[in-house]
């Protein structure tokens, strides 16, 4: 499978003074993303069959039969049975094979049970974390563990992660490169990703789905460790980290505080249900203003409402 | 009566106060000034050459299709260029801006633009490129072309025609007022939900976008009808649907996508503006709200509308590479079937614009199989054309090279698009700069199909050819200067990095955005020439000939350059798909009429210019929530429409002996554009 990773090497030619390392995409660190890149190339390489022969043509034909070159000159040659055939024929004879592996493809990267993580990695027991896309942080939620963070998310090497998400105002994209398929954090609603991390490292996750004014800075840590690690990290959380309840979790939210360079937090978890909260929180039409000096350049939403 | 509606309001003046002006903000005051100083030498020119007359008889109140499409070229290419002016300013932030620590200037965080201003930046980048450059460019195109093609005197319903153009006139003069009264929403083009609920976005800036997209939007959809009724009714005797051009086929096929996609977009923003002006909750978060509801609504017209914009330029390169091919389209059979099949397809494919929303495998599975059979016609017009050169006589004038620049990115765009199509990679790229730098080069296949448009049909709307040196160097640096702004955008998506950033958090991918911003400086290049090309032309102004580049196929090569007012001084019979190939072909092309009919045209209107502008007070009044202005213009566009039905003046008539004594003096005449300004405007009622 990992063969197409030195295809992969190959392709930033045009890559001005960046490091290859940079293209996280080509460095797949899970069974997930490898599923991903996998068919990436598979599918690319399907495709150049055809596109490269019409490349060659687009570039030869017009200088084979400019009018300089007195070349075979048929001005009324206007259909040929064969060529339309083919014509039709061949992009059916590509997409079709594309179609079948892109089915194949995505029903192996179900989020809500990838059948891509039966049999892979060490075999621990899964790692169930709750995501809660804020304006504009991650709250992360072990509710096993009973413990919470914010903007860091630390998993066992090789074990399964189970991700349920929400979000609190808006609709963000969960994404960790390298690792999880992006898949998005709705408020009022509960989506679910899965992966697993084949091993030790650091990985940057981000939003993709634009929320409002602080999505830039919405990174969050993701560190892989092992497992005696992980425990001794959750061990040191419940230990010493200061606890996490609903009100503490909308004050610490709130999106007056833009987390500038996503600093991390880490809590004991005082209520269990506090993802649930979250999201009867949002069907209930929860809001979270936005403070006027982030999102609005002429102060039209100053401090008295409308009509008092 | 307004729910949720935050700071102050008065009856009289609604929202609006001193404080919504920015006078504050350097960047805009500094635009407010270049566009107050532009404006006021506009209009002082036009009053200091006594042109206002002759402004609003000949241009103001038309209905003429040709000076509608070239009025909708205008306003196309003066939006492409603040669409543009925005792409600037939202790459030279990426570059500037290192991350939370870095220095900012003029009071930003970090670069030189805070989040709102930025976020409104990319907003209206998205909103002008495609609702206000390219849909204008292509309806002008279509207006200027599809008559001429069809030997028709005007489109089907002229005064129609010009509500269109007002209607989209007036939307674009909304999203230019934004600039310099309140902000314009920071929500995407797309208007995320609920970002652009009242909750997220209490201000003024998601009404100027919603009211915007909805007159504009108004007026597409009209602009359709017309084109339909056009096509299918107005063509002259012999034009049977086999003889009709290829530009046509897949004009007919877009307007059909435009009847049947636009409605509902209306409808999906008619609901948002429910929730944002009665506080219903259609597309809220909480409440029993969807906001689901709302993207699969937004997609299903956007989808179809990409291929609204994609198929003229298909026809637009049926068109050109014949002509320059000297050789006659091949397999234009399967080429209208090849337009339709993107036109059906292209509506059930809308959900591979969010895959990542937690679709279950076989909803992915099926919109990427959907979107992928869309590439197999794609494939065939490429075929086509490529065999449509191959045994022809090619020459590399500047139309010929954009359409096969325009090739060479349909490949690239296809292939990439193809990929996102797949939503295994689409879960790796989704709402990535690689997503940005696909659809870029989708829409500078249309933007090659536009500037090839512009050379090939310049003469015929204006009677001389551009500079075709300067055309050539435009092109080039132009293509230079995309690879160098789209190729390390691919670059940076497999990099990982997200659209709609204002900073990008690996400071090692710095050297990519500097070769964007290369780029972007080679397109000010750019630009520099496609201006000195209009300039040169037109201080040179050379008449062109009839069949202007000697081997045009189509019907319009027929008439005179530049096209008098009434098209054609005999409605033409058609004998051949390529009417004007045909007649040379028999010597018969530069035949003249030696009789001619009275001809029926149809009468100036001031009433769509009216409202036009009724329209815009109406969306600024709705913007502002001034509930007596609301009231007040609805009542006069009720008005005007109901006084307009009662209009019985049904055109003039030319009589024959006028058009022979028109037609003698273009024979004899070396410039031809007084015989235009001679055009009676409403004289000689029936």
């Amino acid at each position: 499978m990992r063969i197409w990773r030195n295809l992969g090497l190959l392709a930033p030619l045009a890559l001005a003074g960046c490091s290859v390392h940079d293209l996280r995409l080509f460095f797949p660190a899970g069974p997930m993303a490898d599923v991903e890149f996998h068919y990436t190339w598979l599918m690319v390489v399907t495709m150049l069959i055809v596109i490269v022969p019409t490349l060659v043509m687009t570039i030869v034909f017009p200088l084979r039969y400019h009018h300089s070159r007195n070349a075979k000159y048929t001005p009324n040659w206007d259909f040929s049975a064969v060529i339309e055939v083919l014509a039709w024929g061949i992009p059916l004879a590509i997409v079709l094979p594309l179609c079948y592996m892109t089915i194949k493809a995505v029903n192996a990267l179900d989020p809500w049970n990838p059948p891509a993580l039966a049999g892979q990695g060490s075999g621990g027991a899964p790692v169930n974390v709750e995501v809660v896309a804020t304006d504009w942080q991650w709250v992360f939620i072990y509710p096993d563990q009973k413990i919470a963070t914010i903007d860091e998310l630390v998993v066992p090497a090789g074990r399964r992660v189970n991700l349920t998400m929400t979000a609190t105002s808006n609709m963000n994209g969960f994404y960790i490169p390298q690792v999880a398929p992006m898949v998005d954090a709705m408020p009022a609603m509960q989506s679910k990703d899965a992966f697993i991390i084949d091993k030790p490292g650091q990985f940057t996750g981000f939003s993709t789905d634009f929320s409002g004014a602080g999505f830039s800075w919405m990174q969050f840590q993701t560190k892989a460790v092992t497992d005696a690690g992980f425990a001794a990290w959750v061990q040191g959380v419940q230990a010493g980290a200061p606890a996490l309840d609903y009100p503490t979790f909308t004050a610490k939210i709130a999106p007056a505080q833009v987390n500038y360079g996503a600093k991390i937090s880490e809590f004991t978890l005082a209520d269990p249900k506090l993802f649930d909260e979250v999201m009867a929180a949002a069907m209930m039409g929860k809001v979270y203003p936005v403070p006027p000096a982030l999102d609005d350049s002429v102060n039209l939403a100053a401090a008295t409402p409308a009509g008092q | 009566m307004q729910p949720d509606l935050q700071g102050p309001w008065s009856p009289l003046l609604g929202r609006l106060s001193l404080a919504a002006i920015p006078y504050d903000n350097p960047i805009l005051v500094g635009t407010f000034l270049v566009v107050s100083v532009v404006a006021l030498a506009l209009v002082g020119a036009v009053f200091y050459f006594g042109k206002l007359g002759y402004l609003w008889r000949n241009w103001l109140t038309t209905v003429d299709h040709k000076k509608i499409g070239v009025m909708y070229i205008i306003l196309g290419l003066v939006m492409l260029l603040r669409g543009f002016f925005d792409g600037v300013m939202m790459r030279t932030q990426q570059l500037l801006a290192d991350g939370p620590d870095s220095a900012g200037y003029m009071g930003a965080a970090h670069g030189y633009l805070p989040p709102h201003h930025f976020d409104q930046i990319y907003t209206a980048h998205g909103t002008l490129m495609l609702f206000f450059a390219a849909t204008p460019l292509v309806a002008g195109f279509g207006n200027i072309i599809i008559p001429l093609q069809l030997g028709a005197r005007d489109m089907a319903f002229p005064y129609l025609n010009a509500v269109s153009f007002w209607l989209t006139f007036a939307a674009a003069m909304l999203c230019m007022v934004s600039l310099f009264v309140g902000e314009f929403s920071n929500a995407t083009w797309v208007g995320l939900m609920p970002l652009s609920e009242m909750s997220s976005n209490p201000g003024v800036g998601v009404d100027y976008w919603m009211w915007a997209f909805q007159i504009s939007s108004l007026g597409t959809t009209f602009n359709s009808i017309n084109m339909i009724a056009t096509i299918v009714k107005m063509r002259a005797p012999g034009l049977t649907w086999f003889r009709l051009t290829p530009y046509c086929w897949s004009s007919l096929a877009t307007n059909i996508i435009g009847l049947t996609a636009f409605p509902v977009v209306t409808v999906a923003l008619t609901l948002l503006g429910f929730d944002r002006y009665f506080g219903t909750h259609f597309f809220t978060a909480g409440y029993g709200g969807n906001f689901m509801l709302y993207i699969n609504l937004f997609w299903i017209w956007g989808h179809p509308e990409v291929y609204f914009l994609m198929l003229p330029a298909f026809g637009l390169f049926s068109e050109i590479v014949p002509t320059f091919s000297n050789k006659t389209l091949f397999g234009y059979p399967t080429m209208v079937a090849a337009s339709f099949s993107i036109a059906g397809i292209g509506w059930v494919v809308w959900a591979h614009h969010f895959f990542t929303m937690g679709m279950g495998p076989n909803l992915n599975g099926y919109f990427s199989a959907a979107t992928m059979i869309v590439g197999i016609p794609t494939g065939v017009k490429a075929f086509n054309w490529l065999f449509t050169m191959y045994r022809g006589k090619i020459t590399f004038t500047s139309p010929m090279l954009w359409a096969m620049t325009g090739i060479v990115l349909l490949l690239i765009g296809g292939l990439t698009g193809m990929m996102l199509s797949a939503s295994v990679v689409d879960y790796t790229v989704h709402d990535s700069l690689f997503v940005v730098a696909h659809f870029h080069c989708m829409v500078l296949v249309i933007g090659s199909a536009l500037f090839a448009a512009t050379i090939y049909w310049w003469p015929k709307v204006f009677g001389f050819k551009l500079d075709e040196k300067n055309a050539q160097i435009f092109f080039w640096v132009f293509v230079i200067a995309s690879l160098l702004v789209f190729v390390p955008m691919f670059e940076l998506g497999l990099a990982g990095v997200t659209r709609r950033l204002d900073y990008i958090y690996n400071a090692a991918l710095k050297p990519l955005l500097w070769v964007t911003e290369v780029g972007i400086i080679l397109y000010f290049v750019s630009l520099y020439y496609f201006v000195k090309m209009l300039v040169v032309s037109l201080l040179r102004r050379e008449p062109a000939a009839a069949d202007s580049w000697g081997t045009g196929r189509s019907l319009e090569w027929l008439t005179h350059t530049p096209v008098p007012f009434y098209n054609f001084a005999v409605t033409p019979e058609i004998h051949s798909r390529e009417e004007a190939a045909w007649r040379r072909d028999r010597g018969l092309d530069t035949a003249r009429p030696t009789e001619y009919v009275d001809i029926h045209m149809p009468s100036n209107t001031g009433v769509p210019f009216v409202l036009g502008v009724l329209s815009f007070v109406w969306g600024f009044a709705l913007i502002w929530r001034i509930d007596w202005l609301v009231e007040i213009t609805t009542l006069a566009m009720v008005v005007t429409v109901i006084l307009r039905a009662f209009d019985k003046n049904e055109g003039y008539v030319i009589p024959a002996a006028q058009i022979a004594r028109y037609e003698a003096k273009i024979a004899t005449a070396s410039v031809v554009a007084d015989v235009a300004d001679e055009a009676p405007a409403g004289a000689l009622e029936v």
